[in-house]
């Protein structure tokens, strides 16, 4: 087993009564305090267009072992410096052309959020049969000026 | 404006081969700009003894488009020291992902309104695993919130 650590730090001026906080999580087994021992290592992914595609998915490369009953956690940034341009990122089916899947509740497809220029998220993932596929879809982006992801997954 | 920072490092020196260090860090800005995003919900610090499904930012108010696709980020740390006790992180109903004791999420947040009529329009759910007893915090850093009129 491995040793992974993740630290996040937050501090803003937000609030005059202070918001700062630091919390570091070791990536453990499901249940476990085994560490995760495989990663996909930091991939880099150039969308030169703007259609809804999947970014990973469930049951397939890599998530084919990944269950609910197992552990795996998902890096993803938007490594753009444009604050206007943006990845929107999501779960479900893609439907692969410029127009997203409907965001409705048939466990189609439901948006998580933006990643704008900068934008870096991390979260858990048990890439479920129905909604286990992580989307993305670019706001603007064409082969001259593509928008860059960098994405590294930990599972076991 | 305020300036609110989010700063990630991962690191392992025994996941591959040579060591592994990722560090990155971004300043929390309002949609589209440079202005930094302004509001927070506070770091709310929970206690719960029931493993229903809750909604995490109850004040939030469901079918409210005022601040769809606005700027929002969540942090939820589930803090029990017990690594078999996880939370279940769903929005309206359809699974994220599970956080297990000492883990911690960070994402953004469209509050994004479905199609269906029934649904409960992106709200962010948890459940945990266990009803004898789990401690958690999340905060919502956001552009805007609507809050309910009172009844």
């Amino acid at each position: 087993m491995a040793t992974i650590n993740a630290t996040m730090s937050l501090s803003s001026d937000i609030s005059e009564y202070g918001l700062s906080f630091s919390k570091t999580m070791q990536m453990n087994k499901a249940g476990s305090v085994d560490g995760l021992e495989l990663t996909t290592g930091l991939a880099r992914r150039s969308i030169t267009n703007t259609n809804h595609v999947d970014l990973l998915t469930a049951g397939a490369g890599i998530a084919v072992d990944v269950t609910a009953s197992k552990s795996a956690k998902v890096y993803i940034k938007n490594v753009g410096t444009d604050a206007t341009t943006y990845i929107n990122v999501g779960f479900g089916n893609a439907s692969t052309s410029g127009t997203a899947t409907v965001n409705d509740n048939d466990a189609t497809f439901f948006e998580l959020g933006r990643l704008y220029g900068g934008n870096w998220m991390l979260i858990p993932w048990i890439a479920t049969s129905t909604t286990g596929d992580i989307t993305i879809q670019a706001s603007v982006a064409t082969t001259a000026a593509p928008q860059n992801i960098e994405y590294m997954v930990f599972f076991e | 404006m305020a300036v609110t920072t989010a700063a990630l490092t991962i690191s392992s020196s025994d996941l591959v081969g040579d060591a592994l260090s990722l560090t990155t860090s971004n300043t929390l800005n309002k949609v589209g700009s440079t202005v930094g995003i302004d509001q927070t919900t506070g770091m709310s610090v929970v206690y719960l003894t029931a493993t229903t499904n809750i909604d995490v930012f109850p004040t939030l108010i469901e079918g409210s488009l005022a601040f769809q696709d606005k700027a929002s980020w969540v942090y939820i740390c589930n803090k029990s020291t017990d690594a078999t006790e996880f939370a279940t992180i769903t929005i309206s109903g359809n699974v994220i992902g599970r956080l297990y004791g000492g883990d911690f999420l960070w994402m953004p947040w469209s509050q994004s309104e479905d199609s269906a009529a029934e649904n409960l329009h992106g709200d962010i759910e948890l459940a945990p695993s266990v009803a004898t007893g789990m401690w958690f915090d999340w905060i919502c850093v956001n552009e805007g919130t609507e809050y309910p009129d009172a009844a």
